[in-house]
């Protein structure tokens, strides 16, 4: 899966925001595929690796935003783990991989587009 | 419980730098409840270390497996089929576990990847503190269940060293708390401050003869 | 032996029109394990969904996947086809080629199509089946408080069928703030009246909660009634204990209402100037009032109802010279803006000042100090009585209620309000509710529409004594919980217990009524011996493994 770029949605915010860009025709890289998660706070470290370990050019974990977390901590909980990956991928001197955590409500299209945007433009800097 | 936490990823790499098929093997019990050593640290390691090895050009294969116990030999001896195939064996069990699976399995180089720390309990969600130093002659009576031994920087036996910081905290390490100022107030609340003014004589430090030996009495 | 998986794609009536189904339905064909590939143009609609049932039912079909529009939309709906077919409903996955791939990307997006329907693919292999089963609740309802939001819905829980308990600490019912009753023109009294009278509404007073255990459907309650212990068993339970206020004062912050005099001067609370507006025995009418708000609390509506009404019932009964200083008048409630635009026409004066006005003390009377706005002047007055400013705290003992239910406050201390999720009425805890005061809300408008939420919410929960849950969809395995208590500490819904197996074993059970299927635990555990179904590790992994070079 050279170049692609796995984003964990959360369905209570991303998945809509996701979904809401396409009724929207907002259109951003074709590379993405999206895994719909029921909280960011579901997905783990092994996820991520493994999602490199496959080929992954980034990692996106997207949830809702702070303090408006469906289940009060899973998007804090998914902050800490992407934070506690990127020291994991730095230990082993792979960090030019980014694995990168967002925040959006159900209702923010743009925000979604954004972050894949920035997310693709960190990719093309670094070179990969 | 025993606490162990993960070596630095550095110094890992080194142990297993001339292999090219390792297992990695974690530890149900202790290790997990910390997180240092249970199914999902191994792989995690597991799959870090594949990346490092991708990253410099190169390979390494990796077999996965967590027992149980690894310090119980009939457990570890079910791994034996996966440990044929390897050429050495990344284990992240305490020192007991690792030491186990190194005389199961003799001509394999068995290496830690954890050092194991101390005997202790989780203070919050993974803060885990050291409770006990296993020191083969527990007075944890007489001290209102706080050990002075591991919670007092100098080990006093006697009461505070007279150099206790304001609010309580320990003359040594202003972050800890003096283990005395606890002591003294656990008692007080139960009523057992007379328990202060015995005095108990040096201890015998060679109750626990290295390494120790525990004979049960019953069958 | 390789399941049977259907494999229905939907080009949505032509909606999606960038995708070779052709080469999809070629591709996709040759997938281990898809014995069937279809093309609809409009499966989510009745003609193609009966189709679909007898497909599954001829082609003997064991595991479905639909390619169409987002599960957001029709996940539900695909589910019943497949119980209707015969199949669990959880044996689906559905891939998202509409609004995340066709609609999203210029251009042909084929190869995208099917990487999409193989991550689903793989799922599906690996999905097991949940069932659905329902379980029975407790129809009775313990409100907290004894004010007018609790007196309210204990009517309203009574109207639609359902027991009451109304849990007052205080000796009578309609502790609250006097002042509701003149400006809402509502009775207190007749309102206790109809609630001692209801048949279903049991009233405890001088009695409070002292432990709660449980879930919903299931709350057992140990209440302490005048030294006395009494345990009951409820299946929702509803806070509305109020709030209480502190005068806010330059000078000394948070002094409480109850406090009359601050250096011999006359600086009263809104509770208070009501009392002294309905004192028939009053020694000297002031001549001269000052009222000011909107400095400390922004969000207040009741101040300014209160101010407002206070102001006109002074100016009709002592005819007093009426100074309002303030900062915005929010006018955004029901009624406010005519109450406004009356309290100006009789004569009230008000003041708009940017900063909060300095009080002090001067001969005996109240000197207040602020800029009006308008003018760009310093304005200066002495006045009998300053009806200060008041803060809307949260009530005495909301914190040691937050302890015993294990449900957070919010940032000023009040019941969960601050995230939309669970807004209006909700807790992060299935079966607990909040309204009213408790919840920082003190607009009578609002707390009408939150009540009617809330019984609304209980009715439709309790209403017919069962729940249907999904059996074990978030479940730990006996065989390998090391009972770290991990996850009993981090669920956020309460809904994790440790329990006792084969007579001597302690584990994590997870409680089909109250989880709410995040996945938080499953993804702490640290033994891995926690499964939710439909997002396992290996579920997760697959779809992941199905990603290929693009």
């Amino acid at each position: 899966m050279n170049g692609c770029i796995v984003a964990f949605c959360c369905e209570h915010s991303a998945y809509p925001a996701a979904d809401l860009a396409g009724k929207l025709r907002l259109h951003y890289p074709e590379n993405l595929r999206v895994i719909r998660v029921p909280c960011a706070g579901r997905v783990d470290v092994i996820h991520i690796l493994k999602a490199f370990e496959n080929g992954a050019a980034a990692v996106l974990v997207l949830g809702c935003e702070d303090g408006a977390c469906h289940h009060i901590t899973g998007n804090t909980r998914a902050k800490e783990r992407v934070k506690y990956c990127n020291m994991l991928l730095k230990e082993v001197k792979v960090d030019g991989r980014p694995v990168a955590m967002f925040n959006l409500s159900p209702n923010a299209p743009h925000k979604f587009v954004r972050a894949v945007n920035e997310i693709t433009k960190i990719i093309k800097e670094s070179g990969r | 419980m025993i606490i162990a936490e993960r070596k630095p990823m550095e110094e890992i790499k080194q142990l297993i730098a001339p292999y090219k098929k390792v297992l990695v093997a974690g530890c149900g019990t202790c290790v997990t409840v910390c997180w240092a050593g249970g199914e999902k640290e191994v792989a995690i390691l597991a799959s870090q270390l594949k990346l490092a090895r991708s990253a410099e050009g190169d390979k390494i294969v990796t077999l996965e497996a967590t027992v149980d116990r690894q310090c119980e030999k009939e457990m570890v001896e079910e791994l034996k089929d996966k440990v044929a195939e390897v050429e050495a064996v990344l284990s992240l069990a305490c020192g007991a576990g690792v030491q186990t699976m190194a005389e199961l399995f003799e001509d394999k180089p068995v290496l830690p990847a954890v050092n194991t720390t101390f005997i202790g309990m989780p203070e919050k969600e993974g803060l885990w503190v050291e409770m006990c130093g296993a020191c083969g002659d527990c007075f944890l009576d007489r001290t209102g269940g706080i050990c002075p031994i591991v919670r007092c920087a100098k080990g006093l036996l006697n009461g505070p060293c007279g150099g206790t910081r304001k609010g309580g905290k320990c003359e040594i390490d202003p972050e800890k708390d003096c283990a005395w100022v606890l002591i003294y107030r656990r008692l007080e609340k139960q009523g057992r401050l007379d328990l202060m003014r015995e005095y108990y004589s040096p201890r015998n430090f060679r109750a626990v003869k290295r390494p120790g030996k525990v004979q049960a009495a019953k069958a | 032996m390789e399941t049977k998986i259907g494999v229905f794609l939907c080009n949505c009536g032509g909606a999606i029109n960038n995708i070779d189904f052709d080469a999809v339905v070629k591709k996709v064909a040759k997938f281990p394990g898809v014995t069937y590939v279809n093309l609809s143009s409009n499966l989510c609609l009745k003609e193609g969904r009966e189709k679909m049932i007898s497909c599954i039912r001829e082609e003997n079909i064991e595991r479905v996947v639909v390619a169409a529009c987002s599960p957001e939309f029709q996940e539900h709906i695909f589910r019943e086809v497949l119980e209707k077919a015969g199949l669990n409903g959880h044996l689906f996955s559905m891939a998202n080629i509409r609004e995340q791939c066709s609609w999203a990307h210029d251009g042909d997006v084929t190869m995208k199509a099917v990487e999409l329907v193989k991550m689903a693919v793989n799922k599906v292999r690996l999905l097991q089946p949940v069932e659905k089963k329902e379980l029975p609740v407790n129809r009775e309802v313990l409100v907290l408080g004894g004010g007018f939001s609790a007196i309210n819905t204990a009517l309203q829980l009574s109207r639609v069928g359902l027991r009451t308990t109304l849990l007052e600490k205080e000796a009578a019912l309609g502790t609250g703030p006097e002042e509701l009753e003149s400006f809402y023109g509502f009775d207190t009294g007749s309102m206790i009246s109809a609630v001692e009278g209801d048949e279903n509404i049991e009233v405890l007073t001088s009695a409070q909660m002292m432990a709660v255990e449980g879930k919903i459907g299931d709350f057992s309650v140990r209440i302490k009634k005048e030294g006395e212990e009494i345990s009951r068993k409820y299946g929702a339970i509803v806070l509305a204990t109020g709030y209480q206020t502190a005068l806010a004062l330059d000078s000394e912050p948070k002094l409480r209402a109850k406090d009359v005099a601050i250096s011999g001067i006359n600086i009263v609370s809104q509770e208070q100037f009501c009392r002294m507006l309905r004192n028939s025995s009053l020694e000297t009418e002031p001549k001269t009032i000052g009222f000011m708000f909107d400095f400390s609390d922004e969000n207040s509506r009741f101040t300014t109802l209160a101010t407002l009404n206070n102001a006109l019932e002074a100016k009709k009964k002592w005819g007093s010279e009426i100074y309002v200083f303030y900062k915005s008048v929010k006018v955004d409630s029901e009624g406010m803006e005519k109450l406004y635009q009356e309290a100006r026409d009789c004569g009230v004066v008000f003041l708009k000042s940017e900063a909060p006005p300095r009080i002090t003390a001067e001969n005996g009377r109240v000197k207040i100090e602020a800029k009006d706005v308008f003018l760009g002047e310093d304005i200066i007055l002495a006045c009998d009585v300053l009806v200060a400013e008041e803060l809307y705290l949260p009530a005495e003992g909301a914190e040691n209620l937050s302890s015993l239910l294990s449900i957070r406050r919010d940032s000023r201390g009040f019941f969960q309000d601050e995230n939309v999720h669970l807004y209006p009425v909700g807790s992060e805890k299935k079966g607990i509710f909040f309204i009213g005061g408790c919840r920082g809300d003190l607009d009578l408008g609002r707390v009408l529409a939150d009540i009617s939420s809330v019984v609304m919410k209980v009715h439709e929960l309790l209403s017919s004594g069962k729940i249907l849950v999904a059996v074990e969809r978030v479940k730990a395995d006996p065989q390998k919980c090391v009972a770290c208590l991990t996850c009993i500490r981090v669920c956020p819904h309460g809904a994790i217990q440790l329990v006792r197996v084969d007579g001597s074993k302690e584990v994590a059970e997870i409680s089909d009524l109250a989880c709410d299927a995040c996945g938080i635990c499953a993804a702490i555990c640290p033994a891995k011996a926690i499964e939710f179904q439909g997002y396992r590790d290996e579920e997760i992994l697959a779809q992941i493994e199905a990603i290929q070079e693009l």
